[in-house]
């Protein structure tokens, strides 16, 4: 979890510094629920666990 | 509403909060108290601080404008501390440690508290009364603002320790000074987001990478279009009747610059499980692959143009087809590295559990969510404004919460009157926290609507209303409040008693609730932690659900009666 956390801050950080000027191949605007998306697949994609 | 019904060797919710933990040895965290949840370190203290301050800004930035230099004030203190506090636990970690460690047996100083709220009546009172610029106004204007800033901070961090932080820290306080100042000066005089400092769009043009992908696009138009116009000068592309001009920051340059950050931070977080050096071969793949993706994706918004949709291709598409790519690469990225024995210590492949010997807990708390978070990016990129796809939502919403319904069965769906009564105080809060941001954005809905016939403009509505009802609160809860809520205290999150709970994961959980709110993350925030709160308080996800559904209720009545559409 932290991991997923950590990277999720990362590319929080990096998008919002990349981003700082709107341009239009990706939209700032949606990248907190991409992020979102994303990690929240990491996290399903890394819970399986024994019974 | 869904029954208790127990399962064997399933902790329900509500058995959590009916005894504590005490009987259930898996609880780990069934010995702390909620009492716990007040024991606050530094990092703690600081969020709080952070927290106040940025709750006060809101109001205070609608309320003062005395234009006596305040501002920079503000700007230099902050970077500061900031500096201050990265420069201080660089060279005295240890001592940092020690202090924090010390806070956590202090509690808030609650008169420092009531000490800050005086001061800050007094300086918005000045703010209005003191209406001649004399020295003398300013000064107390100056003063009152100081003191509620000084009487802030002893709240949450006593003088002494605000001394021991300073002098542990050695000369950090002069550095971060200088530090603040330089910094505040450097951004007045070039400020960094008109891209005077550094402009991604345009330090990352590079001549071969776009003529790269507009060779790529030509080529790909080629294969569909009978007729294709290219004018490699203008870098105009498309077809006769419909074409776009590929500018360099629309060449790829930021979705394989976030594609390297990913892959670095991935592999690096999950340094142990990869097999170095070939699994770096991974990131320059992933860049390649995300850099045709994006040239597929200009293709596809050229053929959406040319297929009579120039409306959707320019508006919506052009927006979010970006983060599908990457979604789309990035995951693809993990799910295939992870299958590779070449790459991994370990591949997924050799050792998958089967069906019925494993479970994915998550799955069931973020299935629905994740459902809503993709139909939604599908429906807003086929769309030129008025996402009139939203039924897409409902409907992936509803189908993943069908799949997992015996799951949840194992719920405490109940509900008392207090959750809907906190609903109602955050739709108060939600209107009130609207109206002092001043910013009412031009909504799409009314006109888009208006263009519809009105069958389905009253089934457009339907679907908007229960969705924002049923569908939306029972996800988002699933994932904040039962799901992330617990997950953030341990892995095993199941066996948690919502009543364990401490300050951090109701904190982490409601900022990211916020930030799923875009310009409105405060006012999510705050919602996020009252829904929070409801589920804590009896650690039943139907508190929860029910003050969230509530929340959203009133909204609905209220922009349906209103027609304050950019509520929704």
């Amino acid at each position: 979890m932290n991991r997923v956390v950590g990277m999720m801050l990362l590319l929080v950080g990096a998008s919002a510094f990349a981003f700082g000027t709107a341009v239009p191949e990706i939209d700032p605007g949606s990248g907190a629920n991409a992020l979102a998306l994303i990690s929240g697949v990491l996290l399903i994609a890394r819970g399986r666990r024994n019974k | 509403m869904l029954g208790t019904e127990r399962t064997p060797g399933v902790i329900s919710f509500s058995e959590g909060c009916a005894d504590s933990g005490s009987r259930a040895p898996s609880f780990n965290f069934s010995q702390q108290s909620p009492a716990s949840f007040f024991t606050l370190g530094l990092p703690q203290r600081l969020g709080l601080l952070l927290l106040l301050f940025s709750l006060e800004w809101i109001p205070l930035s609608n309320l003062v404008h005395k234009n006596r230099g305040a501002g920079i004030f503000c700007q230099i203190g902050i970077a500061s501390a900031s500096i201050f506090l990265a420069l201080g636990y660089a060279t005295a970690a240890s001592a940092f440690r020690q202090i924090s460690a010390d806070l956590r047996k202090a509690s808030i100083g609650w008169w420092y508290l009531a000490g800050h709220a005086v001061a800050l009546c007094g300086f918005i009172t000045l703010s209005f009364l003191a209406a001649s610029d004399s020295l003398a106004s300013a000064t107390a204007w100056y003063a009152a603002g100081l003191l509620s800033v000084a009487f802030g901070v002893s709240a949450f961090l006593p003088p002494n320790s605000v001394s021991r932080l300073i002098r542990s820290a050695g000369y950090s306080w002069l550095l971060a000074l200088v530090g603040g100042i330089a910094a505040s000066r450097l951004v007045a005089a070039f400020p960094l987001w008109n891209g005077r400092i550094w402009n991604p769009a345009l330090d990352l043009y590079w001549k071969p990478a776009v003529d790269l992908t507009f060779r790529i696009v030509e080529v790909l138009l080629h294969l569909v279009l009978p007729v294709v116009v290219a004018d490699r000068s203008t870098m105009t592309i498309g077809s006769p009747g419909f074409y776009v001009t590929i500018l360099p920051w629309c060449a790829g340059f930021e979705g394989t610059a976030l594609m390297v950050v990913f892959g670095v931070a991935w592999l690096w977080f999950l340094r142990h499980e990869y097999r170095f050096p070939q699994a770096l071969l991974l990131i320059p793949a992933g860049m390649a692959v995300m850099w045709l993706s994006n040239a597929v994706r200009i293709t596809a918004l050229i053929l959406i143009g040319v297929a009579g949709a120039p409306g959707v291709a320019i508006g919506g598409f052009h927006s979010q087809a970006g983060w599908i790519a990457f979604n789309c690469v990035a995951l693809g990225f993990v799910l295939a590295s992870r299958r590779i024995p070449w790459l991994m210590k370990t591949p997924v492949a050799t050792r998958a559990l089967s069906p019925g010997a494993s479970h994915n807990p998550a799955a069931a708390y973020l299935t629905p969510f994740l459902a809503i978070l993709a139909a939604a990016m599908i429906s807003r990129a086929a769309s030129a404004g008025f996402e009139w796809l939203y039924p897409l939502r409902f409907a992936a919403a509803g189908i993943a919460l069908w799949f997992f319904r015996a799951k949840y069965k194992e719920l405490d769906w109940h509900f008392g009157l207090p959750s809907v009564l906190a609903g109602i105080a955050v739709f108060a809060m939600w209107l009130g926290l609207d109206s002092l941001s001043g910013a009412h954005p031009d909504s799409l809905i009314a006109s888009g609507l208006g263009a519809l016939p009105v069958p389905a403009r009253v089934g457009w509505l339907v679907i908007r209303t229960a969705a924002a009802v049923v569908t939306v609160p029972i996800a988002e809860e699933l994932a904040f409040r039962g799901f992330l809520i617990r997950r953030l205290l341990g892995a095993d999150f199941e066996s948690l008693s919502p009543r364990a709970y401490t300050l951090w994961p109701v904190v982490l959980s409601s900022l990211a609730f916020g930030l799923m709110h875009g310009d409105r993350w405060l006012a999510g925030t705050m919602a996020g932690a009252c829904y929070a709160f409801a589920f804590l308080r009896r650690g039943r996800i139907g508190d929860a659900v029910v003050a969230h559904a509530t929340t959203n209720a009133l909204l609905a009545v209220w922009v349906l009666t209103s027609g304050r559409w950019y509520l929704w």
